[in-house]
Protein backbone atom coordinates (compact mmCIF):
# COMPACT_ATOMS: atom_id res chain seq x y z
CA UNK A 1 0.00 0.00 0.00
CA UNK A 2 1.39 3.43 -0.84
CA UNK A 3 1.82 6.20 1.70
CA UNK A 4 -1.29 8.20 0.89
CA UNK A 5 -3.64 5.21 1.01
CA UNK A 6 -2.09 4.10 4.30
CA UNK A 7 -2.54 7.63 5.67
CA UNK A 8 -6.23 7.61 4.75
CA UNK A 9 -6.63 4.22 6.42
CA UNK A 10 -5.02 5.55 9.62
CA UNK A 11 -7.22 8.66 9.66
CA UNK A 12 -10.37 6.55 9.20
CA UNK A 13 -9.16 4.11 11.85
CA UNK A 14 -8.42 6.90 14.35
CA UNK A 15 -11.78 8.62 13.83
CA UNK A 16 -13.66 5.30 14.10
CA UNK A 17 -11.82 4.27 17.29
CA UNK A 18 -12.40 7.73 18.79
CA UNK A 19 -16.14 7.67 18.07
CA UNK A 20 -16.46 4.14 19.46
CA UNK A 21 -14.55 5.00 22.65
CA UNK A 22 -16.56 8.17 23.09
CA UNK A 23 -19.81 6.23 22.89
CA UNK A 24 -18.45 3.61 25.28
CA UNK A 25 -17.41 6.35 27.73
CA UNK A 26 -20.95 7.75 27.67
CA UNK A 27 -22.37 4.34 28.56
CA UNK A 28 -19.77 3.33 31.13
CA UNK A 29 -19.03 6.52 33.00
CA UNK A 30 -15.78 5.60 34.74
CA UNK A 31 -12.64 7.75 35.16
CA UNK A 32 -10.38 4.86 34.14
CA UNK A 33 -12.14 4.70 30.79
CA UNK A 34 -10.18 7.64 29.39
CA UNK A 35 -10.99 8.23 25.73
CA UNK A 36 -7.44 9.29 24.81
CA UNK A 37 -5.73 6.44 26.65
CA UNK A 38 -8.09 3.72 25.46
CA UNK A 39 -8.16 4.94 21.83
CA UNK A 40 -4.38 5.28 21.66
CA UNK A 41 -4.04 1.83 23.21
CA UNK A 42 -6.30 0.28 20.58
CA UNK A 43 -4.44 2.00 17.71
CA UNK A 44 -1.04 0.99 19.10
CA UNK A 45 -2.31 -2.58 19.36
CA UNK A 46 -3.43 -2.50 15.71
CA UNK A 47 -0.05 -1.10 14.58
CA UNK A 48 1.84 -3.71 16.58
CA UNK A 49 -0.40 -6.49 15.25
CA UNK A 50 0.26 -5.33 11.66
CA UNK A 51 3.98 -5.10 12.44
CA UNK A 52 4.02 -1.38 11.53
CA UNK A 53 6.39 1.13 13.19
CA UNK A 54 5.22 4.50 14.53
CA UNK A 55 6.95 6.17 11.58
CA UNK A 56 4.27 4.68 9.31
CA UNK A 57 1.55 6.41 11.34
CA UNK A 58 3.33 9.77 11.77
CA UNK A 59 2.22 11.41 8.45
CA UNK A 60 -1.43 10.70 9.35
CA UNK A 61 -0.79 12.31 12.75
CA UNK A 62 0.36 15.50 11.02
CA UNK A 63 -2.87 15.61 8.99
CA UNK A 64 -5.08 15.01 12.02
CA UNK A 65 -3.47 17.58 14.31
CA UNK A 66 -3.64 20.51 11.85
CA UNK A 67 -6.84 21.69 13.55
CA UNK A 68 -5.28 21.59 17.02
CA UNK A 69 -4.19 25.23 16.69
CA UNK A 70 -7.67 26.71 16.11
CA UNK A 71 -9.15 24.20 18.59
CA UNK A 72 -6.82 25.45 21.33
CA UNK A 73 -7.57 29.07 20.52
CA UNK A 74 -11.26 28.18 20.98
CA UNK A 75 -10.52 27.80 24.73
CA UNK A 76 -10.82 31.59 24.90
CA UNK A 77 -14.57 31.18 24.41
CA UNK A 78 -15.35 29.49 27.78
CA UNK A 79 -12.86 31.85 29.41
CA UNK A 80 -14.85 34.78 28.00
CA UNK A 81 -18.19 33.23 28.96
CA UNK A 82 -17.04 33.03 32.58
CA UNK A 83 -15.38 36.44 32.69
CA UNK A 84 -17.84 37.49 35.39
CA UNK A 85 -16.50 34.81 37.75
CA UNK A 86 -13.01 35.97 36.91
CA UNK A 87 -13.96 39.49 37.92
CA UNK A 88 -15.79 38.57 41.15
CA UNK A 89 -13.22 36.06 42.45
CA UNK A 90 -10.22 37.48 40.61
CA UNK A 91 -7.61 37.44 43.37
CA UNK A 92 -8.53 34.02 44.75
CA UNK A 93 -8.51 32.53 41.25
CA UNK A 94 -5.30 34.08 39.94
CA UNK A 95 -3.27 33.63 43.14
CA UNK A 96 -4.25 30.05 43.84
CA UNK A 97 -4.12 28.82 40.24
CA UNK A 98 -0.76 30.56 39.73
CA UNK A 99 0.70 29.07 42.90
CA UNK A 100 -0.71 25.66 42.04
CA UNK A 101 0.66 25.69 38.50
CA UNK A 102 4.11 26.68 39.74
CA UNK A 103 4.11 24.08 42.53
CA UNK A 104 2.94 21.35 40.15
CA UNK A 105 5.85 22.03 37.80
CA UNK A 106 8.51 22.40 40.47
CA UNK A 107 7.46 19.29 42.42
CA UNK A 108 7.17 17.17 39.26
CA UNK A 109 10.54 18.37 37.99
CA UNK A 110 12.29 17.92 41.34
CA UNK A 111 10.87 14.44 41.92
CA UNK A 112 11.80 13.38 38.40
CA UNK A 113 15.36 14.75 38.52
CA UNK A 114 15.98 13.36 42.01
CA UNK A 115 14.71 10.05 40.68
CA UNK A 116 17.53 10.11 38.13
CA UNK A 117 15.39 10.41 35.01
CA UNK A 118 17.00 11.62 31.78
CA UNK A 119 16.71 15.33 31.03
CA UNK A 120 14.22 14.96 28.17
CA UNK A 121 11.89 12.95 30.41
CA UNK A 122 12.15 15.52 33.23
CA UNK A 123 11.26 18.31 30.80
CA UNK A 124 8.36 16.26 29.46
CA UNK A 125 6.88 15.80 32.92
CA UNK A 126 6.93 19.53 33.83
CA UNK A 127 3.69 20.56 32.05
CA UNK A 128 1.77 17.41 33.08
CA UNK A 129 -0.93 19.37 34.91
CA UNK A 130 -2.25 21.35 31.94
CA UNK A 131 -4.42 20.35 29.05
CA UNK A 132 -2.61 18.57 26.23
CA UNK A 133 -2.37 21.32 23.57
CA UNK A 134 -0.44 23.51 26.01
CA UNK A 135 1.58 20.64 27.47
CA UNK A 136 2.66 19.39 24.06
CA UNK A 137 3.82 22.84 22.94
CA UNK A 138 5.65 23.60 26.20
CA UNK A 139 7.36 20.23 26.00
CA UNK A 140 8.43 20.91 22.41
CA UNK A 141 9.90 24.32 23.24
CA UNK A 142 12.30 22.76 25.79
CA UNK A 143 13.16 19.69 23.69
CA UNK A 144 10.97 17.35 25.67
CA UNK A 145 8.99 14.51 24.12
CA UNK A 146 5.41 15.56 23.26
CA UNK A 147 4.04 12.01 23.36
CA UNK A 148 5.48 11.46 26.86
CA UNK A 149 4.00 14.78 28.02
CA UNK A 150 0.61 13.72 26.67
CA UNK A 151 0.89 10.47 28.62
CA UNK A 152 1.72 12.31 31.87
CA UNK A 153 -1.20 14.66 31.28
CA UNK A 154 -3.60 11.75 30.86
CA UNK A 155 -2.20 10.00 33.95
CA UNK A 156 -2.56 13.17 36.03
CA UNK A 157 -6.10 13.78 34.82
CA UNK A 158 -7.13 10.21 35.59
CA UNK A 159 -5.60 10.44 39.06
CA UNK A 160 -7.47 13.68 39.70
CA UNK A 161 -10.82 12.36 38.56
CA UNK A 162 -10.38 9.14 40.55
CA UNK A 163 -9.27 10.66 43.87
CA UNK A 164 -9.93 14.40 43.57
CA UNK A 165 -13.36 14.63 45.16
CA UNK A 166 -12.38 12.12 47.85
CA UNK A 167 -9.23 14.10 48.76
CA UNK A 168 -11.25 17.32 48.95
CA UNK A 169 -13.83 15.70 51.24
CA UNK A 170 -11.13 14.28 53.53
CA UNK A 171 -9.38 17.63 53.86
CA UNK A 172 -12.41 19.81 54.51
CA UNK A 173 -12.12 21.89 51.34
CA UNK A 174 -15.85 22.46 51.07
CA UNK A 175 -16.29 25.76 49.21
CA UNK A 176 -17.50 25.17 45.63
CA UNK A 177 -15.06 27.79 44.29
CA UNK A 178 -12.08 26.15 46.04
CA UNK A 179 -13.14 22.66 44.93
CA UNK A 180 -13.52 23.69 41.30
CA UNK A 181 -10.21 25.55 41.24
CA UNK A 182 -8.28 22.65 42.78
CA UNK A 183 -9.77 20.11 40.36
CA UNK A 184 -9.23 22.27 37.27
CA UNK A 185 -5.72 23.44 38.10
CA UNK A 186 -4.34 20.01 38.90
CA UNK A 187 -6.20 17.71 36.53
CA UNK A 188 -7.33 19.95 33.64
CA UNK A 189 -10.17 18.63 31.45
CA UNK A 190 -10.74 15.43 33.38
CA UNK A 191 -10.84 17.34 36.65
CA UNK A 192 -13.26 19.79 35.06
CA UNK A 193 -15.54 16.93 34.05
CA UNK A 194 -15.47 15.69 37.66
CA UNK A 195 -16.18 19.18 38.96
CA UNK A 196 -19.13 19.53 36.57
CA UNK A 197 -20.66 16.44 38.16
CA UNK A 198 -20.61 18.25 41.50
CA UNK A 199 -22.29 21.38 40.20
CA UNK A 200 -22.40 24.29 37.81
CA UNK A 201 -20.21 26.61 39.87
CA UNK A 202 -17.55 23.96 40.50
CA UNK A 203 -17.52 23.14 36.80
CA UNK A 204 -17.20 26.76 35.66
CA UNK A 205 -14.38 27.37 38.15
CA UNK A 206 -12.56 24.22 37.06
CA UNK A 207 -12.84 25.15 33.39
CA UNK A 208 -11.49 28.58 34.10
CA UNK A 209 -8.69 27.17 36.29
CA UNK A 210 -7.67 24.66 33.64
CA UNK A 211 -7.18 27.34 30.98
CA UNK A 212 -5.44 29.75 33.36
CA UNK A 213 -3.18 26.94 34.58
CA UNK A 214 -2.14 26.42 30.97
CA UNK A 215 -1.29 30.09 30.58
CA UNK A 216 0.56 30.25 33.91
CA UNK A 217 2.47 27.06 33.22
CA UNK A 218 3.63 28.39 29.87
CA UNK A 219 4.66 31.64 31.56
CA UNK A 220 6.53 29.98 34.44
CA UNK A 221 8.18 27.29 32.33
CA UNK A 222 11.33 29.28 31.40
CA UNK A 223 11.90 30.07 35.07
CA UNK A 224 11.38 26.51 36.25
CA UNK A 225 13.57 25.04 33.52
CA UNK A 226 16.39 27.37 34.56
CA UNK A 227 15.76 26.75 38.28
CA UNK A 228 16.08 22.99 37.83
CA UNK A 229 19.19 23.42 35.70
CA UNK A 230 17.64 21.78 32.67
CA UNK A 231 18.84 24.29 30.09
CA UNK B 1 -31.07 22.49 2.48
CA UNK B 2 -30.09 26.09 1.85
CA UNK B 3 -30.08 26.55 5.61
CA UNK B 4 -27.66 23.69 5.94
CA UNK B 5 -25.32 25.14 3.29
CA UNK B 6 -25.50 28.49 5.03
CA UNK B 7 -24.66 26.88 8.39
CA UNK B 8 -21.66 25.04 6.92
CA UNK B 9 -20.38 28.21 5.27
CA UNK B 10 -20.75 30.07 8.56
CA UNK B 11 -18.82 27.39 10.44
CA UNK B 12 -16.06 27.38 7.82
CA UNK B 13 -15.80 31.15 8.15
CA UNK B 14 -15.54 30.82 11.93
CA UNK B 15 -12.87 28.16 11.52
CA UNK B 16 -10.96 30.54 9.28
CA UNK B 17 -11.12 33.23 11.93
CA UNK B 18 -9.92 30.87 14.69
CA UNK B 19 -7.18 29.61 12.41
CA UNK B 20 -6.05 33.13 11.61
CA UNK B 21 -5.83 33.99 15.31
CA UNK B 22 -3.92 30.78 15.99
CA UNK B 23 -1.43 31.65 13.21
CA UNK B 24 -1.14 35.20 14.55
CA UNK B 25 -0.29 33.80 18.01
CA UNK B 26 2.33 31.53 16.49
CA UNK B 27 3.76 34.35 14.41
CA UNK B 28 3.96 36.67 17.44
CA UNK B 29 5.70 34.01 19.55
CA UNK B 30 8.25 33.43 16.80
CA UNK B 31 9.00 37.00 15.78
CA UNK B 32 9.28 38.20 19.38
CA UNK B 33 11.21 35.00 20.26
CA UNK B 34 8.99 34.51 23.31
CA UNK B 35 9.50 31.32 25.32
CA UNK B 36 5.71 30.88 25.37
CA UNK B 37 3.76 28.60 23.03
CA UNK B 38 2.02 30.37 20.15
CA UNK B 39 -1.27 28.71 21.06
CA UNK B 40 -1.20 30.27 24.53
CA UNK B 41 -0.78 33.67 22.91
CA UNK B 42 -3.60 32.76 20.54
CA UNK B 43 -5.96 32.11 23.47
CA UNK B 44 -5.03 35.42 25.09
CA UNK B 45 -5.39 37.19 21.74
CA UNK B 46 -8.91 35.88 21.14
CA UNK B 47 -9.89 36.56 24.77
CA UNK B 48 -8.68 40.14 24.37
CA UNK B 49 -10.53 40.59 21.06
CA UNK B 50 -13.74 39.26 22.65
CA UNK B 51 -13.38 41.58 25.66
CA UNK B 52 -12.75 44.57 23.39
CA UNK B 53 -15.77 43.62 21.28
CA UNK B 54 -13.68 43.42 18.09
CA UNK B 55 -14.80 39.80 17.75
CA UNK B 56 -18.35 38.98 18.83
CA UNK B 57 -19.07 35.74 20.67
CA UNK B 58 -21.52 34.56 17.99
CA UNK B 59 -18.79 35.04 15.34
CA UNK B 60 -16.80 32.13 16.82
CA UNK B 61 -19.12 30.27 19.22
CA UNK B 62 -20.56 27.53 16.93
CA UNK B 63 -17.20 26.31 15.64
CA UNK B 64 -15.42 26.88 18.96
CA UNK B 65 -17.97 24.73 20.79
CA UNK B 66 -17.68 21.99 18.18
CA UNK B 67 -13.87 21.94 18.36
CA UNK B 68 -13.87 21.99 22.17
CA UNK B 69 -16.40 19.14 22.33
CA UNK B 70 -13.98 17.03 20.30
CA UNK B 71 -10.74 18.48 21.67
CA UNK B 72 -9.61 15.12 23.02
CA UNK B 73 -9.64 13.65 19.50
CA UNK B 74 -6.49 15.59 18.60
CA UNK B 75 -4.57 14.01 21.45
CA UNK B 76 -5.11 10.46 20.28
CA UNK B 77 -2.62 10.61 17.36
CA UNK B 78 -0.12 12.33 19.65
CA UNK B 79 -0.55 9.67 22.34
CA UNK B 80 0.01 6.91 19.77
CA UNK B 81 3.59 8.23 19.68
CA UNK B 82 4.00 6.53 23.06
CA UNK B 83 4.56 3.21 21.32
CA UNK B 84 8.19 4.23 20.81
CA UNK B 85 8.62 4.90 24.54
CA UNK B 86 7.59 1.59 26.05
CA UNK B 87 11.17 0.94 27.22
CA UNK B 88 11.33 4.24 29.11
CA UNK B 89 8.15 3.37 30.98
CA UNK B 90 9.41 -0.11 31.76
CA UNK B 91 12.70 1.30 33.04
CA UNK B 92 11.45 4.29 35.03
CA UNK B 93 7.79 3.40 35.60
CA UNK B 94 7.78 3.52 39.40
CA UNK B 95 9.77 6.76 39.58
CA UNK B 96 7.46 8.38 37.03
CA UNK B 97 4.40 7.31 39.01
CA UNK B 98 5.88 8.76 42.21
CA UNK B 99 6.65 12.06 40.44
CA UNK B 100 3.14 12.28 38.99
CA UNK B 101 1.46 11.51 42.33
CA UNK B 102 3.58 13.97 44.35
CA UNK B 103 3.13 16.76 41.84
CA UNK B 104 -0.63 16.18 41.73
CA UNK B 105 -1.33 15.99 45.46
CA UNK B 106 0.82 18.94 46.60
CA UNK B 107 -0.62 21.60 44.25
CA UNK B 108 -4.08 20.13 44.78
CA UNK B 109 -4.00 21.05 48.47
CA UNK B 110 -2.17 24.30 47.77
CA UNK B 111 -4.88 25.49 45.37
CA UNK B 112 -7.70 24.24 47.59
CA UNK B 113 -6.51 25.80 50.85
CA UNK B 114 -5.21 29.01 49.29
CA UNK B 115 -8.47 29.74 47.48
CA UNK B 116 -10.44 28.79 50.61
CA UNK B 117 -8.36 31.27 52.60
CA UNK B 118 -8.75 34.05 50.04
CA UNK B 119 -12.49 33.38 49.79
CA UNK B 120 -13.00 33.67 53.54
CA UNK B 121 -11.02 36.89 53.80
CA UNK B 122 -13.33 38.63 51.40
Amino acid sequence: MDGLALGVVFVVLTVAVYLACRRLAFWVNHPLLNVVAVSAGVIIAVLVACDLPYAAYAPAREAMTTLLGPATVALAVPLYRHRRLLRSHGLAILASVGAGALLAMVSAGLAASLGGLPREVVVSILPKGVSIPFAVEISRIYDGIPALSAAFVVATGTLGSLFGAWLLNRSGIDHPVARGLALGTVSHAQGTATALLEGEEQGAMAGLAMILAGVFTAGFAPLVVRLLGLL
Amino acid sequence: MTQRVYYCAKCLGQLGLLWGISLAGRFLAETLALPVPGNVLGVLLLFGLLCLGVVKLEQVAATADFLLRHLVFFFIPIAVGLMDWGATFAQYGLMLLVAVVISSVLPFFAVGYLSLLLQRRR
